[in-house]
């Protein structure tokens, strides 16, 4: 006991710095009027430049890599604290849900763009496949937690019409492959009767191993259960993904990524790697789709369009294209950002593009810039 | 009740297949100058439209003109217009990012495109609406060779192809076209000759602008109805055809344009529900770039990585 | 013929109309280190693309230690054990410099996605057998490069950038080594320090078999057994140094003369 309060004293700076971030985050989600909204974004520049003059991020990152159980816990606590400050709150933890289930479709992104430098333009549409995957599937009642895979498993299979168009062409042709079946997939379901043209079809709630979606979670919101699955879900693909990136996988998509000749050249069969990019992104693009759609209760061509994709794009290249630690924050920002100013709603697509723009003239890398590789822990330190 | 609309599916798949070769031309010539896609192209177009539109509204409020100088002065004022934003638009967004990979230009002009898309709809007076286009044109019918045309849609295919065919020859024989093409060919070479590298890309910029803006008008002049969205699916549809007729050739893209309105054309013929054309077309494209990885036109390389 | 290392016969090549290399032949023998040069647009390069399986070949045969590798993808050519090395480096500047020379030994990596997932105790014996065997090699040709293994290839100078692009060309222990010109790029003494690498490597594997294209007639007199002058895509002469630079035809080609 004594050694943990040790410990807690030692890091005191950089668990401040979770907590006091952690509730920010909370009021930010609560705050609805303009005039708090304004006052709590002063106190948070505030906060930030304190924070930032101290120095104190580096003593986070410095905790992060030194303990990393410690920094995890703390992190955890963290997220409980927020939970229960917000657990009656419907729409803050639909957002919460949300930022969770974008990023981990930008996961999928990421390996795509990031690590195979394969360019996705139809990453709504893989979303919606999962999704639409899992509404036919809810109504023939089929077990749930199946159904979720199976939307991951229906976005590789479609995503693999287009494995030959894109493994054959480059650059900008590969492009136009990606955004020709981004338009076609949304018209398709609008025309498609079956799966309920414009107006779409309606999801049941989930309900696995008897746990119950749909009721409330220990006295709370009913949206609990789909935010402790979808971080579930994120923090079990976020690991997957780093780990492909920390192993020869990793390795052989950065080679061919940055340049194809010399991968031949020595030996990397390139065709196979991208193919395992392309349907594993796909895989996960799906899966977050599919449980997106049970959370919502319905699904509609309108959610899945040209634009979306385009979004997804914009938090992957936000975060540092190849950055899954950046993808987070900046699915956060581009996801609850526009919510919490209604008066900015209208002009959310405006303000994206000028923002994206902003970004690849001025800060090319992202916000957060991608690390060299690290196999493992220690990694370089002789 | 289709056998009689037949010649009618003809003359709309020649109109669809001169606007789309417009759109396309202009991608061909930003890729020869640059090797870069510019994909705001689309939006360009539907700005083009609402700048004629503009320039039809206060000019009919302030002074009565004449139907034909009206088509002229709208046509020309939305033509500068877009010629003068391409050009800024290649000083800012695309000179600035020459080195960066060609992912990034792609995506800053896709952005662009999105930003006009909804500054249109944000900022033009009830703009999320679709707007009806005057009817400047006579629509009155004629008989060629047994079939039955109206006089705009003869109007905008020979306009059209009148606005290509200038642009050809003014690549061809004028001191601009020569710089364009040996900017093209070899950039820096052109440049070491003395072709100032910059302004030839702002005026390739422009004129490949002021040809989408051309296309705008004539489209809001055949269907007399133009929306903010419009330019999406007219830019990926332009782009679809200049990359089938391979990127860098105006007459494959002339040829990808009209081969985009023939596939449109069979697939409204073939499925009883028409809207299905589009899916029709796109499924074509993405198993020609399956076929023809660079191109109906493009020379086969022998590198094979 | 049956005994050499790396044999070509015929060997021609066409972009459209134009042929860039025309009925070459020639042979490597193990441990020989010949010269490939001529001017700028001779062929060499093209001749390097060629047998690595990235050109198609027009005509003509390759065989490697007597087996035909003919029409092989660059894939097969290098598991067959020919690496190389490119005019214009063609490293991953933004990845360490352990990832680089890893990527010469890609074949060797187990990648097996359960293994890399799920087995992080074996993969990682696996690197560190590799961090070894990696800090081995260039330790032969810059011991101070040993230290720089975790860094950018982005922040070395250019001599040591080739020495990366060369390690990344040895570490699967290759019988032909084809290097294309090595010293485009660097100081008279990075080169003079480049020579001594390449008779460190010549000593170190005695049966490799290397050819080198380079523009620095210094460098081919010193270093090379032989070499083979190439003009517009055709062998012009074939002979040591001395022999080749008395060459009457050979001066031609170079100056222009006539």
């Amino acid at each position: 006991m004594r050694n943990v309060i040790l410990r807690v004293k030692e890091r005191f700076v950089s668990i401040s710095v979770i907590f006091v971030t952690a509730i920010f985050l909370t009021v930010f989600l609560l705050v609805e009027d303009e005039l708090s909204f304004t006052v709590l974004m002063l106190v948070g520049g505030g906060l930030f430049y304190f924070v930032k003059r101290r120095d104190c991020f580096k003593e986070v990152i410095v905790f992060a890599r030194q303990s990393r159980y410690g920094f995890l816990i703390c992190i955890f606590l963290a997220l409980l604290t927020v939970l229960i400050i917000l657990r009656n709150e419907h729409f803050a933890l639909f957002m919460i849900a949300s930022v969770a289930l974008y990023s981990t479709v930008c996961f999928g992104l990421t390996i795509q763009l990031g690590y195979a430098g394969l360019t996705n333009f139809a990453g709504a549409a893989f979303f919606g496949v999962g999704g639409y995957a899992i509404a036919v599937l809810s109504s023939e009642n089929f077990p749930d937690i199946l159904s979720v895979l199976t939307g991951g498993f229906m976005a590789a299979l479609v995503g693999s019409v287009l494995i030959l168009p894109i493994l054959r062409t480059r650059g900008h042709y590969a492009a136009l492959v990606t955004i020709a079946f981004a338009l076609l997939f949304k018209t398709f379901l609008e025309l498609n009767d079956t799966l309920g043209g414009p107006q779409g079809l309606k999801i049941s709630s989930m309900n696995m191993f008897g746990w119950d979606f749909g009721k409330s979670f220990f006295g709370g919101s009913f949206y609990l259960n789909y935010v402790l699955f979808s971080l579930l879900v994120m923090v079990s693909i976020f690991t997957l993904t780093r780990l492909l990136e920390k192993s020869w996988i990793g390795l052989h998509w950065d080679a061919l990524r940055i340049d194809e000749i010399s991968s031949a050249s020595f030996g990397i069969n390139i065709s196979s790697w991208k193919i395992l990019a392309f349907t594993l992104g796909n895989f996960f693009i799906g899966l977050s789709g599919a449980l997106y759609a049970k959370m919502l209760g319905h699904i509609a061509p309108t959610n899945f369009t040209f634009g979306d994709s385009l979004i997804l794009i914009s938090i992957v290249i936000l975060g540092g294209i190849g950055n899954p630690w950046g993808v987070i924050p900046a699915a956060f920002l581009i996801i609850v950002l526009p919510e919490k100013l209604q008066f900015i709603q209208e002009y959310r697509l405006l303000l994206f593009a000028l923002l994206v723009i902003l970004v690849l003239l001025y800060r090319p890398d992202g916000l957060f810039k991608k690390a060299l590789r690290s196999f493992y822990r220690g990694w370089g330190k002789v | 009740m289709l056998l009689g609309s037949l010649d009618q599916y003809l003359i709309n798949g020649l109109v669809l297949g001169v606007i789309y070769a417009m759109v396309a031309v202009g991608f061909t010539l930003f890729f020869g100058v640059l090797n870069v896609i510019k994909f705001s192209h689309g939006d360009v177009l539907m700005a083009g439209a609402f700048a004629a539109l503009i320039a039809y509204i206060s000019l009919q409020n302030f002074v009565s003109i004449s139907i034909w100088m009206m088509v002229v002065i709208t046509t020309t004022f939305a033509f500068a217009a877009m010629a003068l934003f391409g050009a800024i638009v290649a000083r800012f967004l695309v000179l600035p990012l020459r080195g960066a990979p060609p992912l990034n230009t792609l995506l800053i002009t896709l952005m662009l495109g999105l930003a006009v898309r909804e500054a249109v709809r944000l900022f033009y007076p009830n703009g999320s609406n679709p707007k009806p286009f005057p009817k400047l044109l006579p629509d009155t019918d004629i008989f060629i060779f047994g079939l039955e045309i109206r006089h705009d849609s003869l109007i905008i295919i020979f306009g059209g192809l009148a606005a290509i065919c200038f642009l050809h020859l003014l690549i061809k024989k004028t001191r601009l076209g020569l710089s364009i093409q040996a900017v093209a060919q070899d950039s820096e070479t052109a440049r070491l000759m003395g072709i100032n590298f910059q302004k030839i890309v702002l005026g390739t910029f422009a004129l490949g602008s002021g040809l989408a803006a051309l296309a705008g008008v004539l489209n809001g002049l055949y269907y007399n109805e133009i929306n903010f969205s419009m330019g999406l699916l007219l830019g990926v549809v332009g782009f679809s055809s200049a990359v089938v007729g391979g990127l860098g050739s105006i007459l494959g893209a002339i040829i990808g344009g009209f081969l985009f309105a023939l596939l449109q054309t069979i697939g409204a013929i073939w499925f009883e529900v028409p809207a299905y054309k589009d899916v029709f077309a796109f499924v074509v494209i993405i198993a020609v770039m399956a076929w023809r990885p660079t191109g109906l036109l493009a020379e086969t390389k022998s590198d094979r990585v | 013929m049956g005994n050499s290392l790396l044999n070509s016969q015929g060997l021609t090549v066409k972009f459209g109309g134009l042929t860039a290399l025309s009925d070459l032949n020639f042979s490597l023998e193990k441990g020989e280190l010949l010269g490939l040069i001529g001017p700028n647009g001779s062929g060499k390069t093209t001749c390097f693309n060629t047998i690595t399986g990235i050109y198609r070949q027009a005509a003509g045969t390759t065989s490697l230690l007597g087996k035909d590798i003919t029409g092989f993808t660059p894939q097969q050519i290098y598991k067959c054990g020919i690496t190389r090395t490119f005019q214009r480096l063609r490293l991953a500047v933004a990845l360490s410099v352990f990832d680089n020379l890893l990527i010469g030994d890609s074949s060797s990596l187990n990648t097996n996605l359960f293994f890399n997932l799920f087995q992080r105790s074996k993969l990682k014996q696996e690197i560190e057998k590799k961090i070894n065997k990696v800090k081995k090699i260039i330790s032969v040709f810059n011991p101070a490069l040993v230290d720089k293994l975790y860094e950018p290839v982005s922040k070395l100078s250019m001599i040591d950038r080739r020495r990366i692009e060369v390690c990344r060309a040895l570490i699967s222990d290759p019988k032909v080594l084809l290097l294309d010109e090595p010293s485009a790029g660097m100081t008279q003494e990075e080169t003079r320090d480049f020579m001594n690498d390449l008779h460190e490597i010549k000593t170190k594997s005695p049966d490799l078999g290397i050819i080198l294209i380079e523009h620095e007639m210094n460098v081919i007199e010193s270093v090379t057994d032989r070499c083979i002058v190439l003009s517009y895509g055709k062998k012009i002469s074939e002979g040591s140094f001395k022999d080749v630079s008395r060459n009457p035809s050979v001066r031609t080609a170079y100056l222009g003369e006539d």
